[in-house]
């Protein structure tokens, strides 16, 4: 039997009043677990804030795009390697060339074709993600056909070209979230993240606070007395628990082999499993950020490598936590149930020597986690994950 | 002939039958077409496969915890420009536990429930964003087909759902599969002939609605105080 290896992540985390996610009228999402009303923070959320942590993580190159104005930012390309292309031919290029890699109609937008101004630049229906390397390849490719690129894309040789070259050494990015293409079924691709909604191990209500603003300019005496505005915003406080699994072999299918020809074959898995550990841990997502000023860390993390399936640890909160101000509040209570949830269901499965598990924690109100793996700090936990993520590999190839 | 069980229990879970485009639906129970499609993830076929054989084996639900429908409005931003992109809605049962059974030929029903445990894709119930929360295998029933199966398996609904019901037996909700000797059933368009994104299929099954009755593990015990009998009553 091949090895199989599978990274889950389990945070444990508090946001004090907050409005993390919301739905269309401004109230922080939740959802109902264990018969009570729970916080929710959707997974997508999160996974954009994870998205946006690999800028600083990673370096461009790796990165993907999802954009719409994938014909501009082709032409930009095309244009950085032939200078004697204008943009509206290097647009019609580029427009030809995604059309070809991916199924998809890439026209001017409808919204702004009339009007006297200079034909915008065509775009696609739907947003497109696309690696630096993707965008490339195809940029070459499409110099390639510059003299008549409708003809040049009749050939099956460079048609096929085209869709390969959009269907393989995808960013990290694109690796992880996945790829979707209504048109171009054939150059989707299968996220290798798994990402669960984050609740709240405890009931809550969302609140509302209402506020008056002061017009600091009403000065005279015969100014009406009343509030500049007045309005509500909802919120809630929570101790959320966050999971996440990462499927590592297809992650490496996806990276296809090395995002650099001069380094080794595990190196990309390695870099993308170190940036989604320290995204996932380190990212939150940035709703009313500015008015809660809710920038948290995780209290407890939990990170093991398996190899046979994921295990989400929600079960273990589905009996709603209640704080007890003397004992320690939530997070006490949620460490101390996660740590004899673990070994338990573990056992029960018969899957509890298949772990190897590390453990982040902070403060003493997460003391009871520290005996169900090795106790690291971010750096290291990092460092050890991406280690033994790429030994694994090595040993499966 | 044998029976796979299965646990499909979560915070979250989706199952769309006719959904598309910006309103994702789900159905009250798990489809037949969203379980062939995790049990084909976990044996790691590809969505271009031909799902006949999976498609082939008789599939029940049984409701053990019926959930709560939730909406969740989403919203999409472009990466670059921050501009908003079409809102979509997406419904989940939230809370909800079943058990879903196939019934087919022994080697099949084998070789997907060792798929279940070393599963190749990861298992979602429905939607990719709603992990299982407990293990999905409940093991193989040799003796008997999905309606004995769906009849003797225990009560898996939470704890705190069990302590809300009194009575020492419950009655659940079963989706079964309807078979030729069935008369006329209901249909829906569940039946999967093909997962390929290009062109995607479904035909129509027969299913019936029935009742099986479990007994509840939380129910009080019945006690030996009788006060008819002090009274000289039988």
């Amino acid at each position: 039997m091949t090895t199989r290896t599978i990274v889950e992540l389990h945070a444990i985390q508090t946001v004090p009043p907050s409005n993390l996610n919301r739905d269309d009228t401004g109230t922080p999402k939740t959802a109902v677990y264990g018969g009570v009303r729970r916080a929710r923070v959707s997974s997508q959320s999160w996974k954009r804030a994870t998205r946006r942590a690999f800028h600083d993580l990673l370096d461009p190159s790796e990165l993907g795009v999802r954009t719409r104005r994938v014909a501009e930012l082709l032409a930009g390309r095309i244009r950085n390697l032939d200078g004697s292309i204008e943009e509206t031919e290097a647009w019609a290029l580029a427009a030809e060339t995604v059309q070809t890699a991916t199924g998809s109609k890439i026209e001017p937008p409808k919204r702004n074709a009339k009007g006297d101004g200079p034909a915008p630049a065509p775009e696609s229906k739907y947003l497109m993600f696309f690696s630096a390397r993707q965008l490339d390849g195809l940029a070459e490719l499409a110099v390639k056909g510059r003299d008549d690129i409708k003809a040049f894309f009749k050939d099956k040789d460079n048609k096929a070209e085209a869709k390969q070259i959009a269907n393989s050494r995808h960013s990290v990015d694109i690796a992880l979230f996945g790829r979707m293409v209504a048109d171009g079924a054939d150059i989707n691709v299968d996220a290798a993240a798994q990402v669960a909604h984050a609740i709240s191990v405890h009931q809550v209500e969302n609140e509302s606070d209402y506020y008056t603003a002061v017009d600091d300019h009403k000065e005279r005496e015969d100014d009406d007395l009343g509030a500049g505005m007045i309005g509500t915003v909802e919120f809630n406080s929570a101790t959320l628990y966050r999971y996440a699994a990462v499927d590592v072999d297809l992650l490496s299918r996806n990276l296809g082999k090395g995002l650099r020809e001069d380094e080794e074959a595990t190196e990309p898995v390695r870099r993308a499993v170190e940036a989604f550990v320290q995204g996932f841990i380190t990212s939150l997502p940035t709703g009313k950020l500015n008015t809660f000023g809710n920038h948290t860390l995780p209290d407890a993390v939990v990170v093991k490598i398996r190899s046979s399936r994921p295990i989400s640890f929600v079960s273990a909160f589905e009996e709603p936590c209640r704080a007890d101000q003397d004992r320690g509040g939530h997070v006490r209570e949620a460490s101390e149930r996660l740590a004899r949830y673990v070994p338990e269901i573990e056992r029960a499965y018969g899957v509890a020597d298949d772990a190897k598990t590390w453990v982040l924690r902070v403060g003493p109100n997460t003391t009871a986690l520290a005996e169900l793996g090795e106790e690291v700090s971010l750096p290291e936990l990092v460092k050890k994950v991406g280690a033994e993520v790429a030994g694994r590999q090595s040993d499966a190839s | 002939m044998s029976v796979l069980l299965l646990q499909l229990a979560g915070p979250l879970q989706a199952w769309g039958s006719s959904a598309r485009f910006a309103r994702r639906t789900t159905e009250p129970a798990p489809t037949k077409s969203g379980v062939i499609g995790l049990l084909a993830a976990a044996l790691g076929r590809d969505r271009s496969h031909d799902p006949a054989d999976l498609a082939a084996l008789r599939f029940g639900v049984r409701v053990d915890q019926r959930g709560v429908p939730i909406r969740d409005y989403q919203t999409a931003h472009h990466f670059e420009t921050g501009k908003s992109m079409p809102v979509s809605e997406r419904f989940y049962l939230a809370d909800a536990v079943f058990i879903a059974a196939l019934e087919g030929p022994d080697d099949l029903i084998d070789e997907l429930h060792q798929a279940v445990r070393r599963p190749t894709y990861l298992p979602y119930l429905g939607r990719r964003s709603c992990p299982p929360s407990r293990p999905l295998d409940l093991g193989i029933r040799e003796d008997g087909d999905i309606e004995q199966a769906l009849k003797r398996e225990e009560w898996r609904a939470s704890r705190w759902h069990q302590r809300r019901h009194r009575e020492p037996t419950v009655r659940l909700e079963t989706i079964i599969e309807a078979t030729a000797d069935d008369g006329p059933v209901d249909s829906i368009r569940d039946q999967p002939l093909s997962f390929d994104p290009t062109h995607r299929r479904y035909a129509l099954r027969g299913i019936r609605h029935g009742y099986v009755e479990v007994s509840n593990p939380a129910a009080p015990q019945p006690s030996d105080h009788d006060p008819i009998a002090v009274l000289g009553g039988e």
